[in-house]
């Protein structure tokens, strides 16, 4: 097999462990989806929005469930691998490091992806706007692809510290603010039916901040392993 | 396995390693040479850098100097060396959510190993497990995981066994398994390095000992040498 092709199984197989664990184990989507609906239901009653700010708020409040709900998927994520060190069987393999990464920012992806898909139609209830579009799906996946391939890397990152479990989201918050600020205007553009000159600049911030994070996982997530 | 013999390493070589936690050095210029064929029982204190070294030599952390060579083989900067490499620590390294065959198959297919099922499911059965092969393994008590544990670290077929303290918290039952097992895995091709803080049980058939005292190997000797060391007789005394 050539060295790409191996490559990319080990994504896959890293990837189809994390499906296997989350089917077997069901502590990571069902607790990002209650989380994120939570979050979508006290908003609404708390605010008591007119027609008007719920479209203008939509946007902000559906990327504030997501970012919590993956942060939380993310916390999962690594600590099914810290749980008996299966992180060092992983390591040990004589796989190149930085599919591991790749493995896990999809499983991670892929996971908050699908709570944002079931999201979507309850946020359509709620906040009175065609959530289903796909032009907004697409800024989901952008968003989701830098954000979750950052909480990867520092997910890994707080595994190795005493506060692990509270430095994730004090790392994650302030280093993924741009891409969270690009998804929420272009969001916000998308629902209010601008044209895509109108929100091409955040677009491209997000395309940005997918590229740089994918690459400093590349570059550098064997480092961050190795203590 | 059909890379076997000529490619195996002749001997690991460790040179001039140091590691140091919290301004504090843990292994101090440690020098040490394991020849192939050799089963060496790594002794020492608590926290005189057992584990740190052989994780050192799993490539698992990196040394902040010193270097580990294979002599007939490359350095451990490389995925092919950790190929290998067949570790067991102190914990499982298992998925409690998944059985015992797929955390072995997932094992399996990580090392290239073909028919990955068919391999998990004979190592398996190596550690006498069959039973419980689709049991999860959060179900297991200590003594089965580390016989699982011994079935994924030989999966592959390593050359080089890294095992650390693995007779901890096991029964009289499940140690004297283990004691076969090591015997079994003793073959001229095969480098063996078993940290112990008690060490007693196995100095009837490993072949070496080397001593661990701050930081550095203070004694490497072949077993049957060990009266000649009054210091270590009396420390290995002492771990009884």
């Amino acid at each position: 097999m050539n060295p790409f092709n191996r490559y990319l199984k080990t994504i896959w197989q890293i990837f189809k462990k994390d499906i296997r664990v989350e089917w077997r184990g069901r502590q990571g989507i069902p607790v990002m989806l209650v989380f994120a609906l939570l979050i979508v239901f006290l908003f609404n009653f708390a605010l008591q929005l007119s027609p008007d700010l719920q479209a203008e708020l939509a946007a902000g409040l559906l990327w504030v469930a997501l970012a919590f709900a993956s942060t939380l998927g993310l916390n999962r994520s690594i600590a099914s691998e810290r749980e008996n060190n299966a992180l060092d069987g992983l390591l040990l393999a004589p796989v190149d490091r930085s599919a591991i990464f790749f493995g896990k920012s999809l499983s991670n992806f892929v996971f908050t992806f699908l709570v944002a898909l079931i999201l979507l139609p309850v946020f359509s209830v709620f906040y009175n706007q065609n959530m289903l579009n796909l032009r907004l799906i697409f800024i989901i996946l952008l968003g989701l692809g830098s954000y979750t391939s950052l909480g990867t890397l520092l997910a890994v990152l707080s595994i190795q510290t005493r506060a692990r479990d509270v430095l994730l989201p004090v790392l994650l918050f302030p280093l993924a603010l741009p891409i969270l600020i690009a998804a929420v205007e272009s969001s916000r553009l998308v629902l209010g039916s601008h044209p895509v000159s109108d929100y091409q600049s955040w677009l491209f911030l997000l395309i940005a901040g997918n590229i740089l994070f994918i690459g400093v996982g590349l570059l550098f997530f064997e480092t961050i392993l190795e203590e | 396995m059909s890379e076997r013999f000529p490619s195996e390493p002749f001997s690991i070589e460790i040179s001039n390693l140091v590691k140091h936690y919290h301004h504090q050095n843990v292994l101090d210029h440690l020098q040490l040479t394991i020849k192939r064929g050799d089963l060496c029982v790594l002794v020492g204190d608590n926290g005189a850098g057992k584990t740190t070294l052989l994780r050192i030599l799993a490539s698992l952390i990196r040394p902040d100097q010193g270097e580990i060579r294979l002599i007939n083989n490359t350095e451990n900067e490389n995925s092919s060396y950790r190929g290998k490499i067949g570790y067991l620590g102190h914990q499982s390294m298992f998925y409690n959510d998944l059985t015992a065959a797929e955390n072995l198959r997932h094992y399996a297919e990580l090392y290239q190993i073909p028919n990955a099922q068919e391999a998990a499911e004979a190592s398996i059965q190596s550690v006498e497990l069959t039973g419980f092969k689709d049991n999860l393994v959060r179900t297991f008590s200590r003594g089965m995981q580390q016989r699982l544990s011994i079935a994924r670290a030989l999966l592959h077929h390593p050359s080089i066994l890294l095992f650390d303290e693995p007779y901890t918290g096991l029964d009289q039952k499940a140690a004297n398994f283990l004691d076969a097992q090591l015997r079994n895995l003793h073959q001229p091709d095969k480098i063996i390095l078993v940290a112990a803080h008690r060490p007693q049980r196995m100095l009837s058939f490993a072949t070496h000992i080397a001593w661990l005292q701050k930081g550095k190997i203070s004694h490497h000797i072949p077993i049957d040498q060990i009266s000649d060391f009054p210091d270590l007789e009396d420390y290995l005394r002492g771990t009884v």
